[in-house]
């Protein structure tokens, strides 16, 4: 029939018209990351022993942490940098942290306005997220 | 159930009572002054019906562009982004009014004021409900049909005027495709002339109170939708402000609020052309007593906007050739055929009742 192609066409864009939306309302609602997104990191102090292992296990070495000993002679977490900047997310130190302290997160607004910002302090933005929930 | 009957009869006939409330204010309630007072609503009223149309179309167009290709359209301002519009039209009027050097000033000019009077003159005939037109003449369709033509000529005007090639060949495209398809236009209207034998639209309006002439000429209905269409110079039958093509056509030197003009009259045009087909075609306020008359109405002239919506964000833009060989070679053989079989219709019709 002539023309049946035109009435396709018509009927595709109703379907469209009526059928849902696919618009995804970023800011507003924020966006169900798949299950395996590495985008960050997180620390736990508490849980730390510091042990260095991931420090030794980054290829990059982006963690640099210090520590000093108690009165029970035991080590306790005194800084815990990362250098994001080179920081890959493939989660290597995670893997080798023996008591689950360090997290890959699935935050993913890190954008920042200065380059020293990248130098991310963990127990700060440990406490600071804390703070936040 | 009286007094539902009761009420309904007065919401139909709601302003007919208001105006002759403001009649009744004048000693003589036919004096000339009265008319005038009288003329003056009315012409206000239009202008009224126009820049709402315009100022909520605008809105529907950028949704209904949305909705098609699965998106909310605008969202931001107000409820849902249902405030948009108006912030665009501040915008507008914040801008500033460039004329381009070397242009027609003249013309340049007074092409966007022309065409913003068209959808007001041309709405001023059309019957909104029972005995509600607000100018009732006997020639109404010959009169819609030529004032609507006069836009061909703002076109060419604003073409001219810009001293730019691009609005020139714009210009001239408009001049080539709305000539074109007034023709079919013309003719796909005669049918419901024939039957009715009144160019008379409040009289067409009352010959459909049985059926709505959709179902006696589809053909004719059909042939309307695509050179109405055309005449409007929308998708698909948008050559002339091709964007693609030749920038914004005639549109592309103009800025601020002239732009918005345009606009304005495009949009108005367009309800102007929704009315004049749901008026002719499908039975404008004629509709089953559950609601007034005047709402039956807009919900038609609504409907028919939303087609030529969705028509716009359905197809692809046709190429020139194919477009005059549509209005040429097609729609005007099949509408003459129309006129033809409808000639023929009436003669039986004749025959059989013995009239």
């Amino acid at each position: 029939m002539f023309g049946k192609g035109l009435l396709q066409g018509l009927g595709i864009t109703f379907k469209r018209m009526v059928g849902p939306n696919i618009t995804e309302f970023y800011p507003e609602e924020k966006p169900n990351l798949p299950t395996r997104v590495r985008s960050s990191m997180g620390l736990e102090r508490d849980k730390c022993i510091s042990c260095n292992m991931c420090a030794m296990a980054c290829p990059n070495s982006v963690i640099k942490l210090t520590s000093e000993k108690n009165e029970a002679n035991k080590k306790v977490l005194k800084t815990y940098h990362m250098d994001v900047g080179r920081c890959l997310f493939c989660g290597l130190c995670t893997e080798a942290c023996p008591t689950k302290a360090l997290k890959v997160t699935q935050d993913f607004e890190n954008a920042i306005f200065e380059a020293e910002d990248m130098h991310w302090d963990m127990i700060q933005r440990a406490e600071r997220k804390r703070k936040v929930e | 159930m009286e007094t539902l009957n009761y009420l309904l009869e007065t919401l139909n006939n709601l302003f007919l009572i208001i105006a002759d409330a403001i009649r009744g204010l004048f000693a003589d309630p036919h004096s000339v002054w009265a008319n005038l007072t009288m003329n003056v609503i009315n012409f206000i009223i239009v202008v009224i019906i126009v820049v709402l149309a315009a100022l909520i179309l605008i809105l529907l167009e950028r949704k209904v562009a949305g909705w098609t290709s699965q998106r909310p359209g605008p969202n931001r301002l107000g409820p849902r982004g249902w405030f948009q519009t108006i912030a665009d039209a501040l915008k507008l009027m914040g801008k500033e009014d460039v004329t381009p050097a070397g242009a027609d000033k003249f013309i340049f000019k007074i092409a966007p004021m022309i065409i913003f009077c068209l959808p007001m003159m041309t709405l001023a005939v059309i019957p909104y409900g029972k005995d509600m037109a607000p100018i009732n003449i006997d020639l109404g369709i010959l009169y819609f049909v030529a004032i609507s033509s006069i836009s061909t000529l703002c076109f060419l005007m604003a073409g001219w005027g810009s001293n730019n090639k691009y609005s020139l060949l714009g210009g001239m495209r408009a001049v080539a495709q709305m000539i074109s398809y007034e023709i079919p236009l013309l003719f796909s209207l005669l049918g419901v002339v024939m039957i009715t034998q009144s160019f008379n639209l409040g009289v067409i309006v009352e010959a459909q109170g049985t059926i709505p002439f959709i179902v006696l000429q589809p053909l004719a209905f059909v042939i309307f939708m695509i050179a109405g269409l055309a005449e409007l110079n929308r998708a698909p039958f948008d050559l002339v402000e091709a964007d693609q093509e030749v920038v914004a056509g005639p549109f592309t030197e103009y800025t601020g609020l002239r732009w918005g003009l345009f606009f304005l009259g495009e949009y108005g045009n367009m309800t102007a052309m929704s009315a004049l087909a749901a008026t002719v075609f499908l039975g404008g306020w004629q509709g089953p007593a559950i609601l007034p008359g005047y709402v039956w109405f807009f919900m038609k002239v609504g409907v028919m906007i939303f087609m030529m919506m969705w028509v716009r964000w359905t197809f692809p833009r046709i190429r020139i050739d194919h477009l005059m060989h549509l209005a040429w070679k097609v729609l005007l053989p099949l509408s003459i055929v129309n006129i033809l079989l409808t000639g023929l219709g009436i003669y039986i019709y004749r025959f059989v009742m013995g009239g």
